[in-house]
């Protein structure tokens, strides 16, 4: 016993000093991968560092993050966590976060960050012109990099298509006992509600909430993909599901996963007559403490490009927000959609009033 | 206790208690930290807020997880552990190790496994359909996403706890005690009852004691399935309401609770402590269970398996090798998970050490010892990252270099050392005073009598804390999330990640790793501890 106890101990301390050395924290993206490193035009960290926050976590990311890497030279630190973890994990790094670019998902989280004063303006650059106006923020805290559509997966054996092409048909009484959707923490129905605030007002905002409560076929519970799933089981006929969860599982290698999906339609609704869709964002902004913000740039102006676009969404099934970019596999399957005319920054400014309304009207 | 250190406390104290409370500080600042925040920090608006509209809910939804939890764990531990110890069935030699293995997988990779088999278009459910014709509209089924399924998924999990600390318990019966109620014609039921459990009942109490405040401090499984706990109100105090300072005062709660536990569990050893004359232990014989007995028995003993490892793994396998494994870079964060582990239960098992002999030598260190390690272990972790991360802010360090590995590792040994301390304590409670007074009587110091006396005879216990120690900091999840450095993922990282995300497919490989890295090191504390068990009996 006493040598089990012994090599115990010795591998603790190999570990303790492996912990410091070949894996450093402060190694590359990917040292692994020994090919790029002889195709590499620059060498990474040669041209400084960019350390990014990021709410993702995709393997491509770290190839994005490679490539770019070997593209410029700059080396590219990262730390993936939840969006509202990283947001106090900077809170509480004050003035000493490392931090340089934040990478979340979802408008409304974006804009928690500049809310708590953890974001800085933009600098000028070419990226601008590649974009549509509406994905950079009025006050340039942060600007899109993909888009997202919010949108539901019907049972069309049960429900025609115009019992959902607009919002405000989940709310009718009609569909009671058909509608399966997630807590109303989750930021996506956050700004989902978000946009029916600024769209509706108030009060019309929270009897549409009413209204889907009191049309659910159970209590808010899992996922977007669950909803899914319990639409293809047959336990309720309209899911509120984000576009690219129904993506995936049209995309999945399971047979199921894959079939279930496809016996369920997905549409995006409108919030009335001549208006668009709820269409959100993955996008990036600039830390308040950063120095870095020429780097920074410089990585937004790579994600701009149809090779950054396609890392960022190929495995995301997001969709790009540059023409020239290809779309990943499976959004052929979507519904088209266009610009929304909304400002994006409304999703995150109603946040605290769309929580009210969902906790007002038992939407837990 | 020694009478000296009535006599002459300022010297004796500095001498043994001074290294005590060091390692309590060590164990208890990101605690204090937190606590202080908590106490002096703003909040006002929030705290009323969740006064008035949580802080019941979590509570009692808190209370009740542990009070289901209790009841499953019991339901599956103390009579497995008891036909295990004392009986012969067939697989039983099998079954005495097998029942361990549940400990190698957290509590949150079951969630993500039994939501999967369990959800309406999953398997059961499916299966069940297509049988019997019916609509899912038609049915009832239970639903996971509720207390009393995390209650049972932490049972699952955590049951192997109690299994052993009752297992050694029932093993190190007297069979003297057991033939005398035999020979007075008690039937094998009041045996049990009148005999077996209030000996066995502090044993089962030390288990149920770690596996509850395990439970308690839970953030994985719990948020995974949407279960409105303490430690899921903590997460939402900090992360939606922007209120460390009341994120830290739900704590404290947290903390009141699992110090509830360890008086319960205390108070309980004290008057069950039925003392067994030492020397003349030995396992009962196992007497052999009838044909249709001994069948049922095995069938029981399968079923937990089925239901707390074999179903759930097999289903993150199947899910694993349907989408197609081999894809993820998950060499590196396999390495790290191991690196911080070792570690952390290297630097926690120095001080598990530290405690439990610092608490044998004066009270004042026994109870400094005990709340610091009891805090650790009550706190979430997310908690102790809290207190870690003021900490770090008022020291001026940032957590972006290899600092945040040495700050990681001090956590995970704040946060478990209370794991490991707890088998090292029954070990070395097991080594006679005698023993100890003769060598001092030889002329030996104390280091001495620890390293040539107390430890030898502990070796056991110690290696099963350091095991312990190993698995639990393999599992750990949310202070990992707060502190690792740039570019560094371990396991339970990912698994959450991708979990959290939507995509179990994908987190079914860093589930299954964390799992087959937590078996080899359980596999031989069962070994271990099954033979411990057997040379006793044969001794």
């Amino acid at each position: 016993m006493s040598n089990f106890i012994q090599s115990l101990t010795c591998f603790a301390a190999a570990s303790l000093i492996a912990a410091c050395s070949p894996s450093s924290p402060d190694a590359p993206a990917s040292p692994e991968s020994g090919e790029s490193a002889e195709t590499a035009a620059v060498e990474p960290g040669s041209n400084g560092t960019l350390r990014i926050y990021s709410a993702r976590h995709y393997d491509s990311d770290r190839l994005m993050y490679e490539a770019f890497e070997n593209q410029t030279g700059i080396r590219v630190l990262y730390r993936e966590a939840g969006a509202n973890q990283l947001l106090e994990t900077m809170k509480a790094e004050g003035a000493n976060s490392p931090a340089d670019l934040i990478i979340a998902s979802d408008a409304g989280a974006l804009w928690r960050f500049e809310d708590a004063g953890l974001t800085q303006a933009l600098p000028e650059g070419e990226f601008e012109s590649r974009i549509p106006a509406r994905l950079l923020d009025d006050k340039r805290q942060w600007v899109g990099l993909a888009r997202r559509v919010r949108g539901v997966a019907y049972d069309p054996e049960r429900i025609s298509p115009d019992q959902v092409d607009e919002w405000q048909d989940l709310a009718d009484p009609s569909l009671e006992g058909e509608i399966c959707v997630r807590s109303s923490t989750n930021i996506y129905n956050l700004s989902l509600m978000g946009e029916m605030i600024e769209r509706w007002g108030a009060d019309e905002a929270q009897a549409w909430a009413e209204g889907v409560v009191a049309n659910m076929a159970r209590a808010p519970q899992g996922g977007d993909t669950d909803q899914i799933e319990a639409v293809a089981a047959g336990l309720c006929g309209v899911a509120i599901t984000n576009h690219y969860y129904w993506v995936r599982m049209t995309e999945s290698r399971s047979d199921s996963t894959r079939d279930a999906a496809l016996s369920t339609q997905l549409t995006f609704p409108t919030f009335g007559e001549g208006t668009s869709h709820h269409i959100n964002i993955t996008g990036a902004a600039l830390s308040a403490t950063s120095k870095q913000q020429a780097l920074a740039v410089q990585f937004i102006e790579f994600l701009l490009t149809p090779d950054g676009q396609a890392r960022l969404t190929t495995e995301t099934k997001e969709i790009p927000v540059i023409d020239e970019a290809e779309r990943p596999a499976g959004l052929e399957r979507i519904p088209q959609v266009g610009e929304s005319d909304m400002r994006l920054s409304a999703f995150g400014e109603h946040q605290a009033e769309a929580q009210r309304i969902f906790d007002e009207a038992g939407w837990n | 206790m020694q009478p000296t250190a009535r006599h002459l406390p300022a010297i004796r104290l500095s001498a043994s208690a001074l290294t005590t409370l060091v390692a309590a500080l060590l164990i208890g600042a990101p605690v204090i930290a937190a606590l202080l925040t908590g106490l002096f920090g703003g909040g006002g608006e929030a705290w009323s807020h969740i006064v008035s509209t949580q802080l019941f809910g979590y509570t009692f939804t808190t209370l009740g997880v542990l009070l289901l939890t209790t009841v499953f764990i019991l339901l599956l531990a103390v009579p497995a552990a008891w036909f295990v110890s004392l009986f012969d069935f067939p697989g039983r030699g099998i079954f005495e190790w097998a029942l361990i293995l549940p400990l190698a997988a957290p509590g949150y990779v079951l969630a993500y496994a039994w939501a999967d088999i369990m959800e309406v278009g999953g398997p059961l459910q499916s299966v069940l359909r297509d049988v019997t014709g019916l609509s899912a509209r038609d049915y009832w089924f239970p639903n996971l996403y509720s207390a009393p399924g995390l209650s049972f998924v932490m049972a699952c999990a955590l049951f192997p706890y109690v299994y052993l600390t009752a297992r050694a318990a029932f093993s190190n019966l007297s069979l003297c005690t057991i033939e005398a109620a035999r020979s007075l014609g008690a039937s094998p039921a009041r045996i049990f009852i009148n005999v077996v459990l209030p000996s066995a009942r502090p044993a089962i109490f030390a288990g149920l004691a770690l596996a509850l405040m395990e439970t308690a401090a839970d953030y994985g499984a719990a948020s995974y399935l949407g279960v409105q706990t303490l430690s899921v109100g903590i997460f939402r105090a900090w992360h939606s309401f922007s209120e460390p300072a009341v994120a830290a005062r739900l704590a404290f709660l947290l903390i009141l609770i699992a110090f509830g536990l360890q008086l319960i569990e205390r108070r309980s050893r004290g008057r069950g402590s039925v003392q067994q004359t030492a020397t003349r232990w030995r396992t009962p014989k196992r007497r052999k269970l009838s044909r249709q007995a001994g069948l049922m028995v095995a069938a029981g003993c399968f079923a937990i398996l089925l239901m707390a490892f074999i179903l759930p793994v097999t289903r993150l396998v199947w899910v694993s090798v349907e989408t197609g494994i081999g894809q993820k870079a998950i060499l590196r964060p396999f390495l790290n998970s191991l690196v911080l582990a070792a570690a952390g239960s290297a630097l926690a098992f120095v001080l598990a050490v530290t405690v439990v002999v610092g608490a044998r030598q004066n009270r004042f260190s026994q109870l400094i010892g005990r709340i610091a390690a009891g805090a650790g272990y009550a706190a979430p972790g997310i908690v102790l990252a809290l207190g870690a991360l003021f900490i770090l802010s008022w020291t001026g360090f940032s957590v972006a270099g290899p600092a945040a590995l040495v700050f990681l590792v001090w956590i995970y040994a704040s946060r478990f050392t209370a794991a490991g301390a707890e088998p090292l304590s029954a070990a070395f409670s097991r080594a006679p005073a005698s023993l100890g007074n003769a060598a001092r009587s030889l002329g030996a110091n104390r280091f001495q009598r620890l390293v040539r006396v107390d430890l030898p005879v502990a070796m056991s216990g110690a290696a099963a804390a350091s095991i312990i120690l190993f698995v639990e900091m393999l599992k750990e999840l949310p202070a990992t999330l707060m502190l690792r450095p740039f570019n560094w993922d371990t396991l339970a990282v990912q698994a959450h990640a991708y979990a959290s995300d939507e995509r179990l497919a994908a987190a079914t490989l860093p589930s299954l790793l964390i799992t087959l890295a937590g078996l080899g090191p359980v596999i031989l504390l069962s070994v271990q501890l099954t033979k411990a068990g057997e040379s006793r009996a044969a001794g």
